[in-house]
């Protein structure tokens, strides 16, 4: 208790700065995979898909990053248990974040794909099993959290699958896919703008003052939908068919018409993105300074700093917009092969899956959501070869992070008890 | 920073290759009409200019197929079957090689094509020539097959070249019957070694048409899953 009243403000401004830096670090890093996608399919230039990143990042962690964000704060550990002492919970979060942080320092340098999510998770089990005790943690809430995990690429995959069957059986495999596309696509822009807002309403905005019941969740969730079809309608006028003749065919550009849709799944996939990831870095936060600000009080029931969802946004967008551009223009680089009509399909599948997983406070990766939804559309025959030892070495990489991430973080956990007692 | 391993999924297509191959292909049967015609004027101070151009064409061919057999790794998933496309540039590569078997085995015995049969010779392979054409104007819209998820008027182009192939290949058997029968009648005038090594040329000529036509039924293969 000592502790925390003399060295309150310190802790909660070291705290602030490593999870400013890990909110940087998803910025810089994670963000590329869900940008990268639309860059790579020439939907958006990468100066675009910057803006479109910082403003949807931002949108997603402030709007619908509250859900995750308390998992990680209170729903991995019982902060019940800690009331007695509050010290070891703020130790805790923060060699939390300082292993996370440092496990993907290692892992961005080295190249392995490792999540974000898994490190912070792993981190925190680690120091409140060992650190303070087995029961500490909320095993139940653990084995939901490492199943959502299983679940969402596999959803995505499904999800991805039958909007890309979709796409073949209504434009692509038809007599006029360009028209057909002019035709269908906006129900696909309706689809985007309703999943996304119904699922943020839903989950609810309190915390900036609208409070809607299903219903009317619901009816606004239609009209933007509707709103979102229409604005793309209008885009989507300008698009000529530039039909491409080879030989004596004659071929749609129907591209085009794609490469519109997939500028409104960016917009998606940067929402999901920031209302799923910023809580990695924030979550931790949140518990070091909701004791700090109350003194030494471990309180389940307190409401969330909602400063600390604007900090992590911050974090995130300067990140981006530091270093992230040049990761984006990387991965856009390496994936040329993913055209509008199946990138598309790719970024609204993982988009709705993680925005879901948002909803409900599971804190998933969004990386392995979008590899889900990718291979969905290679099933579908969307794509020409798909590697799958890279599949391989993602699990491989997501088993090993768990152990080194709650390793990592038990001996930053003994180095802050030690220092500080 | 590297970014983390995402886009290492995403392969490129084994067709790029598979195209150049038939277009290195399609070069190498029309530079074998040179080589006959020079072989015909009994010139082989040109044949063995164009039949230096066959063997470095064939070794090109070669890279293009090591290059796609380096894109299907055990680990790749295609759209296709693996199987179908290894299949297709194991056929596809026989062309380029038959060509030089041909030109090879010409040039090594100086042959002369008898004049009496000359014009049902050269018919006969340009025709092949033609039917290699054919293949690789049907490998070359795999890429649009694709992109429209093996329908629309990809679909009906390719139909319409593998019926122009099928059609092309009667072409040339009758051609063959014909060109076997005027050799069949001045053979006893010939030496009997010269007459089996020609009865042993036409039959790789057929043989470069045979191949050419399986390609073309290989990709319908493809096409039609």
């Amino acid at each position: 208790m000592e502790v925390i009243i003399l060295y309150g403000p310190y802790l909660l401004f070291s705290g602030c700065v490593f999870g400013f830096f890990m909110a940087w670090g998803i910025g810089a890093n994670d963000v590329a995979n869900a940008m990268g996608t639309s860059v790579g399919a020439r939907a958006l230039t990468l100066s675009q898909a910057i803006l479109v990143a910082c403003i949807f990042e931002f949108a997603g962690a402030y709007l619908a990053g509250g859900e995750v964000t308390s998992t990680i704060r209170k729903g991995i550990i019982d902060p019940e248990l800690l009331a007695d002492s509050p010290d070891l919970l703020v130790f805790g979060m923060m060699a939390s974040l300082l292993a996370a942080g440092t496990w993907l320092l290692i892992a961005s340098f080295k190249g392995w794909p490792v999540s974000t999510t898994h490190s912070i998770v792993g981190a925190i089990v680690g120091f409140a099993a060992v650190g303070i005790s087995v029961d500490a943690v909320s095993w139940s809430k653990v084995s939901s959290i490492i199943s959502s995990w299983i679940v969402s690429p596999l959803m995505a995959g499904i999800i991805s699958f039958l909007i890309f069957r979709s796409v073949q059986n209504l434009i692509l495999n038809t007599e006029h896919p360009f028209d057909n596309a002019k035709k269908y696509v906006p129900v696909y822009m309706f689809l985007v703008g309703f999943v996304i807002s119904m699922v943020t309403l839903l989950k609810g905005l309190k915390h900036v003052g609208l409070s809607l019941n299903f219903q009317e969740s619901l009816i606004y969730s239609i009209l933007i939908g509707v709103g979102i079809s229409l604005l793309g309608s209008l885009f989507l006028r300008r698009v000529k068919n530039t039909p491409q003749v080879r030989g004596d065919v004659v071929f749609d550009g129907v591209e085009k018409v794609f490469a519109v849709l997939m500028v409104f799944t960016a917009c998606a996939m940067a929402f999901a993105h920031g209302s799923n990831d910023v809580a990695n870095a924030v979550g931790p936060l949140a518990a070091i300074a909701n004791v700090i600000q109350s003194g030494g009080q471990v309180a389940a029931q307190s409401t969330m700093p909602w400063w600390i969802l604007l900090l992590g946004g911050v974090g995130i967008v300067s990140g981006l917009a530091m270093l992230g551009y040049r990761v984006i223009e990387t991965v856009g680089r390496n994936i040329t092969e993913l055209t509008p009509s199946r990138g598309f399909a790719a970024e609204l599948a993982a988009a709705t899956t993680v925005v879901l997983a948002s909803g409900t406070g599971l804190p998933i990766s969004t990386t392995h959501t979008l590899v889900g939804a990718v291979l969905g559309v290679g099933l579908a025959r969307g794509l020409s070869a798909i590697d799958l030892s890279v599949v391989g070495r993602i699990i491989i990489s997501w088993v090993i992070t768990l152990p080194v991430g709650a390793g990592l973080s038990i001996i930053f956990f003994f180095v802050l008890k030690g220092i500080f007692s | 920073m590297r970014s983390t391993g995402f886009t290492d999924i995403i392969k490129k297509s084994p067709f790029g290759p598979i195209q150049a191959h038939m277009e290195v292909s399609k070069l190498s049967t029309d530079e074998l009409i040179i080589f006959l015609q020079a072989a015909i004027n009994s010139n082989w101070e040109k044949a063995a200019q164009s039949r230096a151009t066959i063997s470095d064409l064939e070794n090109q061919a070669d890279t293009l197929k090591a290059e796609t057999r380096s894109l299907l790794t055990k680990s790749i998933f295609l759209a296709v079957p693996r199987e179908d496309i290894l299949d297709l540039i194991k056929l596809a590569d026989d062309i380029p090689n038959t060509v030089k078997d041909i030109s090879g085995l010409m040039i090594g015995r100086k042959m002369e094509i008898p004049e009496q049969i000359a014009s049902s010779f050269i018919l006969f392979a340009k025709e092949a020539a033609a039917i290699t054409d054919a293949a690789a104007e049907a490998v070359d819209y795999i890429d649009d097959l694709f992109q429209f998820s093996f329908g629309g008027n990809a679909a009906t182009k390719m139909q319409q070249l593998l019926q122009k192939l099928d059609s092309l290949e009667n072409k040339n058997d009758q051609s063959e019957i014909t060109l076997r029968s005027e050799l069949f009648t001045i053979e006893r005038d010939l030496p009997p070694v010269n007459v089996i090594f020609l009865y042993d040329i036409i039959n790789k000529i057929g043989e470069l048409s045979d191949r050419a036509e399986q390609v073309g039924h290989r990709i319908s293969l493809i096409a039609s899953r």
